[in-house]
């Protein structure tokens, strides 16, 4: 009904989207410039931040260290939220609506919050700065957006399939990984995505768990930033824009953006 | 919900299966949160003598410069919703006019820039608002100004960060509540004479309120414990609960005051949260708040 037509409110809407995307639109641009700060329009064409950006110090081991983070907390997140996800929907027991409700807390509590009090407590733990006090944390706010996932998942699933199973004679095991597994595959690829996402963008909760030697890439560019306004990191951004691009369309493909509505609220 | 079914019949039947599942995800949330967060609480209630105190709330309280951090913040918070409003509106009703591909289209742009780390979105909003930046650069070349604006590190550019990065909630919250508007009431309001205006305040704004209403209450507690935005593009000059509370445990190290501060911004959210929902549940739309 309203293709093709001229109306108002498209034109509004089309300008209201650019504005959402601008910082996209400015960033790529600006990292070719030949100047030595960011302009915009960009002066010159240059590919010289992009040599700069390798040669920077710490930043290989930067993408490094989030890249196995973020792959590490998609894996571990999507297995025990997978596991108490499913215990959730499959099984009656008390205090039931208890769990499900403490399991999606920790994103009714804003990250600085989380972040402040996991510093206190490794520190004591003497796990401040390390690997698997980051990793716990990082699990810790992804886990929810899995179990909502499979919850979502889990909505539709038919019981019958896995009765069907079982009479012809499959064991439990193979009647999880042959029928039960194939149909929420698709709620439990998105966990896994969108954790990496997660985990792979935060800055607020590392902030606080971070130490010289584990720096994310968010954080090195939080810190950057805050001192000059390089091209610099317009280069490195443009490389982050990339490579969040190929979880984002998986995720489009897999399972559909617009359903993931109410799904994230705590990246920032 | 899944009651009957899981009764009667569980392919997995073992009274070892719950814990088994169940067991890890709790002990990540006990261990790594509730712990930590009861911890931090006694923290904030603890003198050096780990002696019972509310010194460290009184501090917040007793001085005047801490309630102008929680002013700034509540101010900026309220502004932040008041712009995610204005620019929602239109393209919530776009999307529920829209059918099919172009909503698909509409709801993916809408929902792209908020899967990209928010530092970068912040970086590029500096691209933007600087001395030399895009706006600037513009309005000096076609003469509108002589000296550039300074469009951020002040509340203004805090501001447009936040709103850039909390619409995404706001125009889906509202979006949700106008799709289930029955299209049947606007065709009642035509036959009855209404004009397109009249249809618009009659029928769907007031229906749209339930969604309007869930959008603030999620923008204004996101915004209010937003630390990165406020730190990139508010700089120095705005300060804020989030970075006030970082300052205190990161420089000054003094976390018993940080916990404290971080507790009080968490209960005036609440607070605010909470009379906002009682002023607008009227009884005219408790039934929708009720679902």
């Amino acid at each position: 009904m309203m293709k093709l037509r001229f109306s108002w409110l498209g034109v509004v809407t089309f300008f209201i989207l650019m504005i959402t995307i601008a910082p996209f639109l400015v960033i790529i641009p600006s990292s070719f410039t030949s100047e030595n700060f960011v302009s915009f329009p960009p002066e010159g064409l240059s590919l010289k931040w992009y040599t700069g950006m390798i040669n920077m110090p710490g930043i290989l081991d930067a993408v490094v260290f989030s890249l196995q983070l973020a792959t590490v907390t998609a894996i571990i997140s999507t297995v025990f939220g997978t596991f108490a996800g499913l215990c959730i929907t499959k099984y009656n027991f008390k205090g039931k609506q208890t769990i499900n409700t403490l399991l999606l807390s920790p994103l009714a509590l804003p990250s600085l919050i989380i972040g402040i009090a996991l510093l206190v407590y490794f520190t004591y733990l003497g796990l401040a700065g390390s690997f698997t006090g980051l990793l716990l944390a990082h699990v810790l706010i992804t886990i929810p957006y899995v179990i909502r996932f499979v919850l979502t998942g889990m909505a539709t699933f038919d019981d019958n399939y896995e009765k069907a199973a079982a009479i012809l004679g499959a064991k439990p095991i193979r009647t999880f990984w042959d029928v039960t597994f194939p149909l929420i595959r698709s709620a439990v690829v998105s966990g896994a995505v969108f954790s990496f996402l997660i985990s792979f963008d935060n800055v607020t909760i590392s902030l606080f768990l971070v130490s010289a030697e584990s720096m994310t890439l968010p954080l090195m560019i939080f810190n950057y930033i805050q001192q000059n306004l390089s091209p610099l990191i317009s280069a490195v951004s443009t490389m982050v824009i990339l490579l969040s691009l190929i979880p984002i369309i998986i995720l489009e493909k897999v399972y559909g953006l617009d359903r993931l509505f109410g799904l994230n609220s705590n990246s920032h | 919900m899944h009651k009957t079914k899981s009764n009667t019949f569980n392919v997995f039947s073992s009274r070892w299966v719950i814990p088994i599942l169940l067991a890890p995800a709790l002990i990540i949330l006990i261990g790594v949160f509730f712990i930590p967060m009861m911890l931090m609480f006694i923290q904030s209630l603890i003198d050096e003598q780990s002696n019972f105190t509310i010194a460290n709330y009184l501090v917040f309280f007793q001085e005047p410069f801490y309630w102008g951090v929680l002013w700034q913040t509540i101010k900026i918070s309220s502004l932040t919703v008041l712009g995610t409003l204005i620019l929602s509106y239109p393209v919530a009703m776009f999307m529920a006019g829209s059918t099919g591909k172009i909503r698909a289209i509409v709801t993916f742009l809408v929902l792209l820039p908020h899967l990209v780390s928010v530092v970068i979105r912040n970086f590029g909003w500096t691209i933007i608002l600087n001395e030399r930046g895009l706006i600037n650069t513009f309005l000096l070349e076609i003469g509108i100004i002589n000296q550039p604006l300074r469009l951020m590190y002040n509340e203004l550019g805090t501001v447009i960060g936040l709103v850039d990065s909390f619409v995404a909630y706001m125009i889906l919250a509202i979006a949700t509540s106008l799709y289930s508007i029955n299209p049947s009431l606007y065709k009642a309001g035509a036959i009855m004479g209404a004009n397109r205006l009249r249809c618009f305040f009659s029928i769907t704004f007031p229906l749209s309120l339930p969604g309007v209403y869930s959008g603030i209450v999620l923008v204004f507690s996101l915004s209010m414990s937003a630390f990165v935005t406020p730190t990139l593009l508010g700089g120095t000059s705005v300060k804020v609960m989030p970075t006030l509370t970082y300052q205190q445990i990161m420089f000054t190290l003094n976390w018993p005051l940080g916990a404290a501060i971080s507790f009080v911004l968490l209960a005036s959210t609440i607070l605010l949260v909470s009379t906002f929902t009682k002023l607008t549940e009227t009884k005219r739309y408790k039934e929708v708040f009720k679902s």
